[in-house]
């Protein structure tokens, strides 16, 4: 009864330690992503590269389909 | 002594049997305590599944300055300092005042750093004296849960929140609001815990326990890309223009989706941010885009074709004691369809007076037909209402009508303009404009939201085909010229009008317009539809819809124009080009027959002569003068080789 009761306690503080961990990653998470997804944004890539006098193509790429025989 | 162990065992029962119950239900009361589990709010995507909203863990921490002993606090006050100035970029001396001037005056808590992310906050926590924990050191936090965008500033407004305040009012809005009642709030659970060690709770066996249920996540239909583009460009010409606000919606035309929504106000120092949804909440007096609603509702009726002949004299004409001005010196007498590419004010104003100053109600019904007088119902909670006066309102005078013909005296919201015109490019199916995609709990869908169909058909092909022609016209040669682009094709009509329109004279103190362009792309098959507005752009600078909203337009098509891959189809990759098959008939034939005898390889490019003689029969050493064409070799044709003989090649 005694030690099983200790064991749940255990338990406890296993869990609050590891959501404690995931509350931790989480936050790490959407730290990065948000960094990330600022990064990737075309306003901040466009005015990096204007620095070293890369702009925005004024034509779109063009793809070449070869039509199946 | 036997009275005093008397009295001792007459408290002990007292305590034990007849304030037990008591005492019995304090202890529990201490050590067992109902918690309530709050449910996990979903988050909010957008199409391609970048997150735009998401809640995560943020920490206020604080100082007890009283607690710690005076050792402690004088051994690590001054590193503790540096390192939160280290941290914060504050100076460490004030800090320090701060701290001690605290712990003067008794101060139990004070607020140091808001909002830490956790990982911030486990740095912080590791500082000298903090270190020492919550008695010694003094270390006081508080964990909140916060909504966070990771996008920033960037449709902040439309992405929204949801707060509620200590008397359980919700504010709700933009997206996040609009769905948090019914997908993302989830629901709280509730248990019963009981209290063990380390300041930890143990959930014990409750009958009445309650599990929390995780809200749903949200998939909106906002293109991080184009909305990236849009805000930016957006915010560049109120910045140029100096303007007080401005709007800019992106829809697609066949889906209502919307693609992007950016809300960008200024504030008192002069910098904009995303300070209320204009785009869906702001009725105003849309001004020339408006013309195109009255010139298809003329087109419709039949009572005038875009070759009628209307004269729009000098410039100013008298409608029933009023004057009507067009910026200029007139046109004189043109086409109806030209008096919409030049958006002449007389030219639309005499069109539907001259047709429907008899029977107003007719022009009305059209447009109660295309619902311009009602709400579009979008999930945004704060839709603007439109005003469409009718004759008996205290709006309505015999000058109603013509001001109706070049959009004032009538309101209509940015977004209901843009319904509009995506109906026009949408072969007239008039969709209602969306913003979610799915609802779903992980990867499976709880709910997936199809098109809205709001009119089937707002008209008839033949003037969807006039009224298209023209608004492809007004870019190519009308008002819109100055955008026009050889590469890409735009359709749409620029729209630049006086605010508080009813009264002049105030008007004339200070002279502001509210300049627009409401259109789509690509003129031919239209993929997206676009509404751009700016109110109150400097007058100095301009404000010209063309000028002002229309290069946020053009760019907004410009960006989808060159990230949409042009397709070549090629027919097949077989080419045969008749000099490299001839010359490698003759390598071929060469190297079949002169196995072990040297060839003639003068005349040969000498990267095929290294290439041949390596791949001979007999192993050889080739050595290579120059390149290019093969000029002379140091042994002469048809002689036997032998095994490690050298050969020189010259080349030219």
């Amino acid at each position: 009864m005694i030690a099983s009761a200790h064991s749940a306690d255990k338990k406890v503080f296993e869990i609050s330690r590891m959501s404690n961990e995931v509350k931790e990653l989480r936050s790490a998470f959407v730290d990065k992503r948000g960094k990330l997804m600022r990064l990737k944004k075309e306003s901040y890539i466009e005015t990096e590269m204007k620095k070293k006098g890369i702009e925005i193509s004024m034509n779109p790429p063009v793809k070449i389909k070869v039509k199946p025989q | 002594m036997f009275v005093f162990a008397l009295a001792v065992v007459f408290k002990l029962c007292s305590i034990q049997f007849i304030e037990g119950d008591k005492y019995r239900a304090m202890a529990q009361k201490r050590s067992i305590k109902a918690f309530e589990i709050p449910a996990n709010r979903g988050n909010v995507y957008s199409a391609d599944g970048s997150l735009l909203a998401t809640s995560i863990p943020k920490y206020d921490v604080g100082i007890d300055a009283v607690t710690s002993s005076d050792k402690n606090f004088k051994k690590y006050i001054k590193p503790l300092c540096d390192s939160l100035a280290a941290f914060t970029g504050k100076s460490s001396g004030s800090i320090e005042q701060k701290i001690k001037k605290a712990r003067n005056t008794k101060d139990q808590y004070l607020l140091l750093l808001r909002n830490l992310s956790y990982s911030e906050f486990i740095r912080v926590r590791n500082f000298p004296l903090f270190k020492l924990g919550s008695v010694r050191g003094g270390f006081v936090y508080s964990q909140k849960t916060k909504r966070e965008h990771p996008l920033g500033g960037i449709a902040e407004r439309s992405i929204g929140y949801e707060r509620k305040d200590d008397k359980g009012y919700y504010t709700r809005v933009g997206i996040d609001g609009a769905f948090g009642k019914d997908y993302l709030r989830g629901e709280n659970g509730r248990r019963l815990k009981q209290r063990i060690g380390k300041g930890e709770w143990k959930p014990i066996r409750d009958i009445n326990e309650i599990e929390p249920k995780n809200g749903y996540d949200i998939y909106t239909t906002i293109d991080v890309n184009i909305q990236d583009i849009a805000h930016h460009s957006l915010l560049g010409q109120l910045e140029k223009y100096e303007a007080e606000h401005g709007c800019v919606v992106v829809m697609d035309v066949k889906t209502g989706e919307i693609k992007a929504i950016s809300n960008l106000g200024r504030n008192r120092e002069g910098n904009y941010y995303e300070r209320l949804n204009y785009a869906v909440g702001e009725s105003h007096e849309p001004g020339s885009t408006f013309k195109v609603m009255a010139m298809m509702a003329a087109l419709e009726d039949k009572v005038i074709d875009t070759s009628t002949v209307v004269d729009t004299k000098n410039g100013r004409k008298m409608f029933y004691g009023r004057p009507i001005n067009d910026s200029g010196q007139g046109h004189g007498k043109i086409s109806a369809a030209k008096a919409l590419e030049v958006s002449s004010n007389i030219g639309l104003a005499t069109i539907v007076d001259d047709n429907y100053s008899s029977q107003p109600e007719k022009f009305l019904k059209r447009l109660r037909d295309w619902r311009l007088d009602k709400v579009l119902g979008v999930s945004i909670i704060g839709e603007g209402k439109p005003v469409i006066p009718k004759p008996g309102d205290k709006i309505w005078s015999r000058n109603a009508l013509p001001s109706m013909a070049y959009g004032y005296n009538m309101q209509l919201t940015p977004l209901q303009t843009l319904a509009f015109y995506n109906a026009i490019a949408n072969e007239g199916e008039l969709i209602k404009p969306r913003f979610l995609r799915a609802v779903k709990e992980f990867d499976r869908d709880i709910e997936v939201f199809e098109k809205e169909v709001l009119v089937d058909k707002i008209c008839s092909d033949e003037t969807l085909f006039k009224i298209k022609d023209i608004l492809k016209n007004i870019v190519v040669r009308g008002t819109g010229q100055r955008l026009y682009s050889e590469t890409f094709s735009m359709a749409g009509k620029t729209g630049t009008a006086r605010t508080d329109y009813a009264d002049y004279e105030a008007w004339r103190k200070d002279r502001k317009y509210v300049s627009s362009f409401a259109g789509y792309f690509p003129a031919d098959n239209p993929k997206y539809s676009c509404i751009v507005v700016i109110h109150k752009p400097s007058t100095k600078v301009g404000y010209y819809g063309a000028d002002v909203s229309g290069p946020v337009f053009k760019r907004i098509a410009q960006k989808i124009y060159t990230d949409t891959p042009l397709i070549d189809e090629i027919d097949s990759v077989e080419f045969q080009n008749p000099q490299v098959v001839q010359d490698f008939e003759k390598f071929n034939g060469l190297s079949n027959t002169y196995k072990t005898i040297m060839p003639n390889l003068v005349g040969m490019p000498a990267m095929d002569a290294v290439a041949f003689l390596e791949n001979m029969e007999v192993e050889i050493k080739v050595k290579l003068s120059g390149n290019g064409i093969v000029k002379k070799q140091s042994v002469s044709e048809n002689i036997k080789l032998k095994s490690n003989q050298v050969i020189v090649l010259e080349a030219s």
